[in-house]
């Protein structure tokens, strides 16, 4: 610490924690924004495969996410069948990367807390 | 995966778990036995455009003669089938993707393999051009010869796949590339064809690139199917 005694600290010396976004800072929607990143373009199916979940249970947390702008939702067609397909947006993207850099972050505190082992 | 938020203080399995989810996606993503059929299917194709389209012509006799080979059928072959076959493999991988329901990066591979056709091969080919109305009065020294093996079309296709190697981040394509590069820049001589006449010149290493191609396809499709 460099500031005074006392004072608040300055925000790039704040906790890792402090800065976590609720809306990613969890494991289906980070697990979704980590698909779609790599993915380019992802189907529903995909993901719920891979993430073991509900269809209604991922409609939800992807609704959570394009309401927070970091996915878009397309709905289309493979011959007769419909499918839905997610792509991240410049916002998920930037989410993504933030959260990634606070999670190493917060481990890299942890390891080198000393004697704080619990 | 549960839809819980995830508790505090463990953010090492969720990075870890991140990373395993990107790579599931990048092995899912695959279709490399695909692109090395492809290319060794080019490889092959080529043989014959090379043996018919090949001029010879040589001054001396016995042990004094000299040769000089004109590679009209590679010239006029190899430019559009590598931009073929580089367009065929983006197909393939954007097809098995959607099917897969992911999206690809191949088109960044295609891209690639498609510059170095043109540059390598533009280069390729006005050397030989040069060379062939103004012989060298002296051998090449050895890293011009090796290089010159490298920017050859089948050097090109193995410049590309490290470039699909990274683009997969597929450590096993990367050291398959590296096999198949050295085969190339250092060519196996078995001693076959010796007796075969001078128009079978380059056969046996074309020979040796395609079948190397296609073991490499064989063993990418066999860790394909063995994946759960």
């Amino acid at each position: 610490m460099t500031g005074e005694p006392g004072a608040a600290p300055a925000e790039d010396e704040a906790h890792p924690v402090t800065g976590l976004d609720d809306v990613v800072h969890q494991r289906v929607r980070l697990g979704i924004l980590t698909i779609a990143h790599e993915a380019r373009r992802v189907e529903f199916g995909y993901l719920r495969t891979q993430l073991q979940l509900t269809a209604g249970n991922l409609s939800q947390h992807l609704g959570v996410l394009e309401t927070a702008g970091l996915v878009a939702v397309e709905k289309g067609y493979a011959g007769k069948r419909g499918r839905t397909w997610i792509t991240l947006t410049d916002a998920g993207s930037a989410a993504l990367a933030a959260e990634i850099g606070r999670l190493k972050l917060l481990i890299a505190r942890v390891e080198t807390a000393p004697g704080d082992t619990g | 995966m549960t839809t819980d938020s995830v508790p505090a203080g463990d953010p090492r399995r969720l990075l870890s778990d991140t990373t395993a989810l990107a790579r599931r996606v990048r092995v899912d993503q695959r279709v490399t036995w695909f692109a090395l059929l492809v290319l060794a299917v080019v490889t092959l194709v080529a043989i014959p455009f090379d043996w018919w389209g090949l001029e010879i012509r040589c001054s001396g006799t016995g042990d004094a003669a000299a040769c000089r080979y004109w590679r009209r059928g590679a010239m006029f072959y190899w430019p559009p089938a590598l931009l073929l076959a580089y367009a065929a493999i983006a197909y393939g991988y954007a097809r098995a993707a959607r099917e897969r329901g992911l999206g690809t990066r191949i088109r960044a591979y295609a891209l690639t393999g498609a510059t170095l056709t043109a540059v390598f091969t533009a280069s390729w080919l006005a050397a030989r051009l040069y060379l062939y109305d103004n012989p060298p009065a002296e051998p090449f020294p050895t890293w011009v010869l090796k290089l010159d093996l490298l920017v050859s079309p089948a050097g090109t296709i193995g410049v590309a796949l490290l470039v699909l190697a990274r683009l997969e981040r597929n450590l096993a394509l990367l050291a398959f590339t590296l096999a198949y590069l050295a085969v190339v820049v250092v060519p196996i001589d078995f001693g076959w064809g010796r007796g075969w006449g001078l128009e079978t010149t380059f056969l046996p290493q074309q020979v040796v690139n395609a079948t190397v191609l296609l073991l490499g396809a064989a063993a990418f499709a066999l860790a394909r199917r063995r994946q759960p």
